[in-house]
């Protein structure tokens, strides 16, 4: 045994003699007692908040009950501290450029009137959303389980943009910059990167969000909508779309939101796995939006458990809810699913407590190629915290 | 007549946003801990961000707090010497660390 292997070994015996070891590396429920601001930003009701510049706001988990999230209810994150605080919808005007056959400036009222009008409604969340059940802490905002939403997006695809642009031959990838900005010259743009390959009709270029103009905070006046995929490439304020044949060489693109690349996605502190791999489509998730953790309620009443369940678009199939311990699971009843299969699918469970004291509900989602929840205890750590998707338990009181 | 100017007055300003003006994104007084360092602290790392970027990351270990602000010098660019280098790093372990070297 070298040296520092012997230390490690004595310093975890001696953790194990004291205990505290037991729980070191176990994923839990990500934490849920955070309480809104008392100060609202703008278009926004009072939320979560961890920073205001950038802006890094989280929705309750109140919200969870219903299939679509209010746009003043939207969490908010950017990267970048300069974002503008202005925008004139009459001159906004969106650049594709690079290797079209015609570099395009195509306005919000052209982009309103020239091109065909779509809408998909799909949820949008942060690759680091519930990033607090990891143990260790993983790096990063410690988010609760309300770095998501789901809204219906309006705007024009991708595709079709590129089409009136034409693309040239060797046009491989596609950059999108937005107009929020670095405060030091010298820091390098905030470019996300696609491949044409990946591009799919379902990818938007949006300008209204729930039947509204955008927030400000979510991206006003346009942005990328990428159905299934984490947030991290849906750019905000979209302003310029750039076709290159190579791949550029971007922080956020290469070292930012990535996971191991093993088929666990998983690593530990001691021994961080290289290579690494984008985190890209979303895993099958639920959240439960009533009752709370720490909510009373009557023995014998009637408890309407509410909740919404995703995934990457493959569609949920079932989510299924245990009120003794994961024991024993029974279906919950889900929303008919005309939103499509992007979108937040809306569940209800009507139970009756027969048991005092307290009582935990687990909601569980399946999706239609079979893929479940695991249990959070089940999730192995990843560096950035990234893609949690445990079982959702909340505590309730039977009183 | 005139009410019909005002219909295509209307019609005319669809583009414009749903929200009057300029907004304005609210300053809030995040609560940090006083301590040595602190005035280095203030003097690097808000012009980029707010102290809730910062201490809302979780308890860390000295090395994550270290590579935390290599990675503004690195890959953000922020212009910070070798010695605040170091008196960032130690702020943070002490006020928003784990208590473990790595």
């Amino acid at each position: 045994m070298k040296r520092r292997d012997f230390l490690k070994a004595t310093l975890a015996a001696s953790a194990a003699a004291v205990g505290t070891s037991a729980s070191a590396g176990i994923t839990t429920q990500p934490i849920d007692n955070r309480k809104v601001s008392n100060i609202a930003f703008p278009e926004k009701r009072p939320l979560i908040t961890y920073s205001d510049r950038p802006p890094l706001l989280e929705t309750p988990r109140a919200s969870f009950t219903k299939a679509i999230t209010p746009n003043d209810e939207f969490f908010v994150r950017w990267h970048m501290p300069e974002i503008p605080t202005y925008i004139d919808p009459e001159t906004y005007m969106i650049k594709i450029n690079g290797l079209v056959e015609h570099e395009l400036n195509i306005s919000l009222n052209e982009l309103k009137t020239d091109f065909e009008q779509v809408e998909v409604t799909a949820v949008l969340q942060c690759g680091g959303n519930s990033r607090s059940a990891f143990k260790p802490v993983a790096g990063g905002i410690q988010w609760g389980s309300g770095a998501m939403g789901c809204a219906k997006w309006k705007g024009v695809r991708l595709r079709d943009i590129l089409n009136r642009a034409g693309l040239k031959r060797d046009a491989k990838w596609i950059g999108f910059n937005g107009l929020d900005n670095a405060a030091y010259y010298e820091t390098p743009i905030f470019v996300r990167e696609m491949q044409i390959e990946e591009l799919d009709d379902h990818v938007i270029v949006a300008y209204e969000m729930n039947g509204e103009d955008l927030p400000y905070l979510n991206g006003y006046p346009l942005r990328l909508v990428i159905p299934g995929h984490y947030s991290d490439s849906w750019v905000k304020m979209l302003s310029n779309i750039t076709v290159t044949s190579d791949y550029q060489k971007l922080f956020f693109m290469d070292v930012a939101y990535r996971v191991p690349d093993n088929a666990c996605e998983c690593e530990t502190p001691e021994n961080r796995f290289k290579p690494t791999k984008p985190i890209t489509t979303m895993n099958v998730k639920s959240v439960i939006g009533y009752p709370q953790n720490g909510t009373l309620v009557y023995h014998n009443s009637h408890v309407v458990v509410r909740g919404v369940a995703f995934d990457d678009g493959h569609g949920i199939k079932d989510v299924l809810v245990s009120t003794d311990d994961g024991k024993s699971w029974k279906a919950a009843i889900l929303d008919k699913d005309t939103a499509g299969r992007y979108a937040f699918r809306a569940f209800r469970f009507s139970f009756k407590p027969q048991q005092y004291g307290k009582v935990r509900i687990m909601a569980k989602a399946i999706n239609r190629l079979g893929r479940e929840q695991p249990f959070a205890e089940d999730i192995k750590w990843n560096h950035g915290g990234y893609k949690y998707n445990g079982i959702d338990v909340v505590t309730i009181e039977v009183v | 007549m005139k009410k019909y100017i005002i219909a295509a007055l209307f019609a005319m300003t669809s583009l414009n946003a749903q929200v009057e003006g300029e907004i304005q994104v609210p300053y809030i007084p995040f609560e940090i801990k006083m301590g040595k360092g602190f005035e280095t602290v203030q003097a690097n790392c808000l012009t980029c961000h707010s102290f809730g970027y910062m201490i809302n990351q979780g308890p860390q270990s000295k090395k994550f707090w270290h590579e935390k602000v290599v990675k503004m010098i690195v890959h953000f660019k922020a212009p910070i010497t070798k010695e605040d280098e170091a008196i960032v790093t130690d702020y943070f372990f002490e006020h928003y660390g784990n208590g473990r070297l790595e």
